[in-house]
């Protein structure tokens, strides 16, 4: 193999892991996000501490896999970094902010009395926020981060789409973990949420066929486009199956569900984007390291990636089970 | 890009940098302590020590909080507000930051929740192994971290090539001249601040006669820890000045106010006190000991150091004054923490495990009590005099901080910085309302370990 292939193997190789990490971060913050989101809309104090409960022990380390991606980013595609961050400023300071909201929040909501309400209502509207910003983010790399007013349009609605989505999740993952009022209405929020995330969708994709250069060009190649129909049938599937099971009163299938759901829209982004990484901007060729710096992280982040996937499923498994609230 | 934005772009990175780390390094210190207490506990099994595990927990989760949120505008800002900094450096400065949230980051995450509510779910030992790895998670969160930002103090093993950075040496580049010293100093200044902080607030219990029993334990184990470690610091403080002077004379001489570089056979004076001025390239006035500083800086009589008069104006650091005064706080600091820590093991010998003895010594407890915000001042001091003296460098020879700040709207900058500040506040003072809280409540003597658990936990059960 001469030495340009294999900086090719090893830049493409780093898009897949980032791309992982992305998943990673999106599936497990999404669902502890959507829980925060959907804690805006319950007025009892005990329900929320029944929701935020659930999410206590994880929330920390679903949060981690963004700033491990973060730097995964950095190192192997340090003008990606660059020019996303310096481009995205405004949503990414604000993405920043709401993070600190809900995290600093959902500990302090612990240690207070009287101000518990401020915390809780803090929690919820930093998790909204945290949605609407990366809906933002994802908007904008998709259009190439050029601006206007189809692109602002069409970011509007990847924002709808994130914060339905983590909503979805966050409705399936209480429909796992609670019993009573709070599982019979996460029920009815899954329902709803899937119907918005799946219309917006399907808009986004429109939108990308008639705005964006992605939807444009790369949508065009061979091959490309059967393998999105493919994974839209999937999706079709699994959106079925997510009512289905919604109905039949799974505890466990409708979350799974909307793991593939959101996989198979992830699976599409990533096809999407290939071989850019912004869209007619930057390529992942000429955004990547050197080969020296590639492998070395492989070596690095490639030995430790399973381990981390081991004890966060340790986590979750440890805390497995209903949260059941017993009075003293 | 405006001058005024790189000023608003430092200005931001500092006032994010400050607040950061007054909080990891609690982390680091407090969760090494807890490994400490719950081995004591798991090795005993007085349960005391399981207490103690208990109590200081809490105060970890507050303070661990506030760290990771305050940490996540660290890793983003070296994208949005150093944009070209970023580019250049990603190649080692980028993948050393991923193995920090890969490596360390994750595992502190991953367990630290088994640590907070696994109390009761899992056995004794798998506990135990929970804090071991939130310790290790955070210790090795500040070797990374020290690792690069030593290499752009003392950047190795890479070279320049069509203006973009490859990495020649991963042994070189990690291994950097400053890396052990930056490392190690860091690493022992966390450990003194959770230390000082336990025993600070063991202290206060100690002079308020609330549950003694209790907390002479804390006390003792703080104080037997600490006499060891602030020798040690000050030997470390000493090893990485020298490293400064042979690495980074613009430095060495910034933080000495030492102007003329001493001729052969003679050694450099050293100034005790003075005010270094940048305009006038002197010192206003000083208070000199002469031949000192080539002892002090070079471990020996005629060693030379280079003066700030040899080297040129434009490569000279800013705001001497601060470097001279933050350098002198913070190693002052450290010599305080000795003496005290010495002046306690020699009460500990005179009162001999006689607990009113002891507990008579109030102006002991008191000067603890009042030792707590100093392990703070002396870690920001420290961060300015490594972070400031390297300018005006951001990567020390290789690339200029003028050079490395991303083209953004000084009021973006400002507003962003505007708004972090808000934030900060607000946590700074919850914190603060929240810990006295903890303070007031104290320990909970009553709280018995957690029977092993049951084979099938299928419920998860809310604590209130």
């Amino acid at each position: 193999m001469n030495a340009v292939t294999t900086q090719e193997l090893l830049s493409n190789a780093w898009f897949g892991i980032i791309g992982l990490m992305l998943v990673f971060y999106v599936v497990t913050d999404g669902f502890d996000l959507g829980v925060g989101i959907l804690t805006l809309f319950r007025r009892d104090e005990s329900d929320r501490d029944v929701m935020i409960q659930s999410i206590g022990h994880v929330w920390d380390a679903n949060e981690t896999w963004l700033v491990a991606l973060g730097g995964a980013l950095f190192g192997a595609f340090p003008a990606a970094y660059s020019l996303l961050l310096t481009q995205l400023y405004v949503p990414v300071m604000l993405l920043i902010a709401s993070l600190i909201m809900r995290g600093a929040s959902i500990e302090f909501r612990h240690a207070a009395h009287r101000s518990k309400r401020v915390w809780d209502a803090v929690f919820g509207i930093g998790s909204l926020l945290t949605a609407i910003c990366q809906g933002i983010v994802l908007g904008k790399v998709l259009t190439g981060l050029v601006p206007g007013v189809d692109s602002a349009a069409f970011i509007a609605i990847t924002a709808i789409g994130v914060v339905s989505g983590y909503s979805l999740l966050g409705a399936t993952w209480l429909i796992k973990k609670t019993t009573g009022a709070i599982e019979d209405a996460s029920r009815r929020y899954a329902t709803y949420a899937v119907f918005t995330t799946v219309i917006a969708a399907i808009v986004v994709s429109l939108g990308t066929v008639k705005i964006t250069t992605v939807g444009v060009t790369r949508w065009d190649d061979v091959g490309v486009f059967h393998v999105l129909l493919a994974l839209a049938v999937l999706a079709a599937a699994a959106f079925v199956y997510i009512l289905y099971a919604i109905r039949m009163r799974g505890e466990h299938s409708p979350f799974i569900a909307s793991m593939v759901l959101f996989v198979v829209s992830f699976a599409g982004l990533a096809i999407s984007l290939f071989p850019y990484i912004v869209p007619g901007q930057l390529s992942i060729a000429s955004a990547a390291s050197d080969g020296t710096t590639l492998v070395f992280m492989l070596f690095g982040i490639g030995i430790v990636f399973p381990v981390m996937i081991g004890y966060n499923l340790f986590q979750y498994h440890l805390f497995r089970g209903k949260v059941v609230p017993i009075k003293h | 890009m405006s001058l005024e934005a790189l000023h608003l772009a430092r200005g931001q990175f500092a006032m994010t940098a400050i607040f950061h780390i007054l909080w990891p390094i609690l982390t680091i210190s407090l969760s090494a302590f807890l490994l400490v207490v719950e081995t004591l506990w798991v090795k005993t099994n007085e349960v005391v020590w399981y207490r103690h595990a208990r109590f200081w927990s809490k105060l970890l989760l507050l303070n661990f909080a506030v760290g990771v949120v305050s940490g996540i505008p660290m890793e983003f800002q070296f994208g949005t507000n150093w944009g070209p900094f970023s580019n250049f450096t990603g190649q080692f400065f980028g993948n050393i930051l991923g193995f920090e949230g890969a490596m360390a980051f994750m595992l502190e995450a991953g367990f630290v929740g088994i640590m907070m509510l696994g109390w009761g779910r899992v056995p004794k030992g798998v506990h135990l192994f929970a804090t071991a790895m939130v310790a290790l998670g955070s210790t090795l969160s500040a070797f990374w971290i020290m690792v690069a930002n030593s290499w752009m103090q003392t950047p190795a093993g890479v070279a320049v090539e069509n203006g973009k950075l490859v990495v020649t040496s991963y042994m070189k580049a990690i291994f950097n001249p400053d890396m052990i010293w930056g490392v190690t100093h860091m690493w022992f200044a966390a450990l003194e601040t959770g230390l000082v902080v336990v025993a600070g607030i063991s202290a206060y219990y100690l002079f308020k006669r609330r549950n003694p029993e209790f907390f002479v334990r804390s006390f003792k184990v703080a104080l037997l820890l600490l006499a060891f470690i602030a020798p040690v610091q000050i030997w470390l403080g000493d090893s990485s000045g020298v490293d400064v002077f042979e690495t980074q004379p613009a430095k060495g001489a910034a933080i000495e106010g030492h102007w003329e570089t001493n001729a052969p056979g003679t050694g450099a004076s050293w100034s005790l006190l003075a005010w270094p001025d940048k305009a006038k390239q002197g010192n206003d006035w000083s208070l000199e000991v002469p031949g000192m500083l080539s002892v002090l800086g070079t471990h020996s009589l005629h060693g030379q150091v280079k003066g700030l008069k040899d080297i040129p104006v434009a490569d000279q650091p800013p705001m001497l004054p601060l470097l001279y005064y933050a350098f002198r706080a913070m190693a002052g600091i450290g010599f305080l923490f000795m003496v005290l820590a010495f002046w306690t093991i020699y009460v500990f010998r005179k009162t001999r495990g006689n607990m009113q003895a002891l507990l008579d010594q109030k102006k002991l407890f008191l000067a603890w009590v009042l030792a707590i915000p100093l392990p703070y001042i002396a870690v920001e001091c420290g961060w300015i005099v490594r972070e400031v003296g390297r300018q005006p460098w951001v990567v020390y020879g290789l690339l200029r901080t003028e050079h490395a700040a991303s083209a953004i709207s000084p009021t973006a900058i400002s507003g962003s910085m505007l708004m972090f500040a808000a934030f900060y506040v607000v946590l700074i003072t919850s914190f603060f309302v929240f810990a006295r809280r903890w303070l007031k409540n104290g320990p909970d003597l009553t709280l018995t370990p957690p029977a092993e658990p049951a084979p099938r936990t299928t419920q998860q059960a809310i604590e209130y």
